[in-house]
């Protein structure tokens, strides 16, 4: 049997992930490309590496901000800058 | 002769991040003789963040050169941005092409942005909407000035930079459905069309270091969140330590010119 959402329980999923896909990119306090939003049982997940603590912050504001309902894990990690220990030999 | 080229891609400079990349940058010297930027160096493209940019990556002790990404365009003040880069003393690629004097040799680097259309067989088209039509063209007209830049260089060496990616091999990590808006087999194909010893391109964050273009040039995603420390380092030449080198041992189609 087909089950039909009850409009009240807000957009389905598969919106929300893109929507926050999309203000993640549009929104310029965040402007990030490189999050995914993967969807887990429990939460929506978000993914990826940005290149300060402070831009981590920001888009888990943001994102809360827009969708108070919506639990949101964050496995956002900052990039390290350390000097590389190898190089690449190319003949 | 080798010549010793670091690099990095999507730094997205900010206040925020100033002073993060410095430590590593003045290391340097010890170790290449350019620092190529694959692009996206800023957040929005604002004049501010170019000063930013020009505050960590200018004023050091080997020469640095750039291309621009998407996110340095998206307030409109290229020219502005350009400017404050140049002012620092940063050599900005678009369309053209650059020959460095190295310790190893003359480096030539030719360099645009890029942009996406998709890999061969799954690629937009020349056709159809107006709009799809500039979508495509934008990125023929880009590929056909770097390929016309990478053969007008006289120099030892010659290195492709973008900041799309020329081949699918360094998106590997990405989804599938993007790939069209992270490079186009164009790129490459200007790549193949010179005999080029390396290309190196950022913009796919999710994606891997490693590719080479049909032609066997190896190409390398350098974007920041890839590489995962404040720049590459990759020694291009033919006097290398055969313990240490890649098997892989040609580049280019024309494979004549060394």
């Amino acid at each position: 049997m087909t089950h039909h959402r009850d409009i009240d329980t807000g957009p389905p999923d598969e919106y929300v992930e893109a929507e926050i896909q999309r203000l993640l990119a549009e929104d310029p306090a965040v402007a990030e490309q490189g999050i995914t939003v993967v969807r887990r049982e429990r939460a929506l997940v978000l993914q990826g590496e940005v290149e300060s603590p402070h831009r981590r912050a920001e888009i888990l504001r943001r994102v809360s901000e827009r969708f108070p309902d919506v639990p949101i894990a964050d496995d956002i990690g900052v990039i390290r800058t350390q000097a590389p220990t190898e190089i690449e030999q190319l003949p | 002769m080798v010549i010793r080229i670091a690099a990095v891609g999507d730094v997205h400079l900010d206040e925020d991040v100033v002073g993060r990349f410095r430590p590593a940058l003045e290391e340097l010297p010890e170790c290449a003789d350019v620092l190529l930027l694959a692009g996206d160096l800023t957040r929005h493209g604002t004049e501010a963040e170019a000063r930013c940019v020009a505050e960590e990556f200018g004023g050091l002790a080997v020469p640095v050169v750039t291309v621009l990404g998407n996110h340095d365009h998206q307030c409109d003040q290229v020219p502005q941005v350009v400017k404050v880069l140049e002012d620092a003393g940063i050599t900005v690629l678009e369309g053209n092409g650059v020959v460095l004097d190295c310790a190893g040799g003359r480096l030539g680097i030719a360099g645009v942005k890029g942009f996406g259309g998709g890999f061969a067989g799954r690629c937009a088209s020349d056709f159809g909407e107006p709009e799809m039509k500039a979508f495509v063209r934008t990125t023929t007209e880009s590929a056909d000035r770097l390929g016309a830049a990478l053969r007008s260089l006289d120099c030892d060496m010659l290195v492709a930079l973008t900041h799309y990616a020329p081949v699918p091999d360094t998106l590997v990590g990405e989804p599938l459905e993007i790939y069209p808006f992270l490079g186009s087999y164009q790129l490459g194909q200007a790549i193949d069309s010179a005999p080029t010893a390396l290309a190196l391109h950022g913009h796919a964050h999710a994606g891997t270091e490693r590719g080479t273009t049909p032609g066997g040039v190896r190409v390398r995603n350098v974007a920041h969140p890839v590489i995962k420390q404040a720049y590459s380092v990759f020694h291009v030449g033919d006097q290398l330590d055969t313990d240490q080198v890649s098997p892989l041992g040609t580049s280019g189609i024309q494979r004549s010119w060394s």
